[in-house]
């Protein structure tokens, strides 16, 4: 891959506006969770997956921007006693934002090819 | 027998405090994520590791609201936190509280002697002292309040900010004072009150903000 190559992929993932890393993640749990991600199962679903704590404010933090831009839908749930009479807020992905999703995974992945990544481990 | 359970209320100081942080829908959704978290570990792992995790959790996600508010309304917090910094230097520059206070007392006696011995002349001087004092002490808790009404909903985001803004600054001043001058200069605690001043007029206007919005809302339910 020439220089140009690289250039052109960054330019291309610019004007695309691509997500960024921890977008990824928080959009692919929320995919994962499909109608029962809120707040508490996102939270808990990256832990699981990738082993790093997070606070419930990066989750709401990080799902603003892709809601803004129409990637992700939310809606208020019903309150319930054990959180204090306050409602959960529901998110689920839009088409817009599965495609998303799919152009950065599909970049990530062309980015990826031909790289050896067990030869340049320390 | 009846058994006792014991009270699971997350700590309040960190309730509070994302309260103030939160603005709009995900105000609920937040504060009821983590209470679901904390009853949760409670009940697992015991009460003082549930408190450990919400002071935690309290903290990093007040961190990320100020983020989101500075990313999502970078002009408006810049505006408000230039606009308050400027009334600040205008009315400390030119002795705003000072100026106010006598005018006030010529106003209301202007055809009297305001003393007459000496008794009577240093109390009035002492009052006239106190006075002028509460009024620079009043400045930036009004500045404080003006910030925080025209920042909307992300109130204490722009208070917090100006705040950082003035500590450095009165930090700088300090230590900059302390290198030329052989004598160390005391601390210019009349400086950091008046930070401590600029967020709790932000926290006075979000409170307010927040009864209002609690009234409106018990009004609109059937």
């Amino acid at each position: 891959m020439t220089t140009v190559h690289l250039f052109y992929i960054v330019y291309e993932m610019l004007k695309r506006d691509y997500l960024g890393e921890f977008e990824h993640i928080v959009l692919l749990a929320v995919l994962r969770l499909s109608k029962e991600a809120y707040g508490v199962t996102v939270r808990r679903e990256i832990e699981a997956w990738t082993g790093h704590g997070v606070s419930i404010g990066a989750v709401y933090a990080t799902l603003d921007r892709p809601e803004g831009k129409g990637y992700v839908q939310s809606h208020a749930g019903y309150p319930t006693p054990e959180r204090g009479g306050r409602s959960k807020r529901f998110f689920n992905i839009t088409s817009k934002g599965a495609t998303g999703v799919n152009r950065t995974q599909r970049a990530l992945q062309s980015m990826i090819k031909g790289l050896d990544f067990v030869a340049r481990q320390p | 027998m009846r058994s006792r359970t014991p009270c699971l209320r997350p700590p309040l100081i960190a309730s509070w405090l994302i309260g103030l942080f939160t603005s709009g829908a995900h105000e609920d959704a937040i504060s009821g994520d983590l209470l679901e978290e904390f009853s949760d570990l409670a009940s697992k792992s015991g009460l003082p590791y549930a408190r450990r995790w919400y002071w935690r959790q309290s903290i990093k996600t007040v961190g990320n609201l100020m983020g989101t508010g500075l990313r999502t309304a970078p002009w408006l917090i810049a505006s408000t936190v230039i606009g308050g910094y400027l009334m600040l230097q205008l009315a400390l520059g030119f002795a705003l509280p000072e100026l106010l206070i006598d005018a006030v007392i010529e106003l209301r006696w202007h055809h009297v002697v305001p003393y007459y011995t000496q008794r009577e002349m240093d109390a009035y001087m002492f009052w006239f002292g106190t006075a002028v004092m509460i009024g620079y002490l009043l400045v930036p808790l009004f500045v404080g309040c003006i910030v925080a009404t025209v920042a909307k909903a992300r109130e204490m985001i722009a208070t917090v900010t100006l705040s950082v803004f003035l500590f450095a600054r009165t930090v700088v001043a300090w230590f900059n004072l302390a290198r030329h001058r052989p004598e160390l200069p005391q601390l210019p605690i009349m400086a950091l009150v008046g930070i401590l001043l600029v967020l709790i007029g932000g926290v006075m206007v979000r409170e307010v903000r927040r009864v209002a919005r609690g009234r409106r809302s018990n009004l609109a339910a059937p």
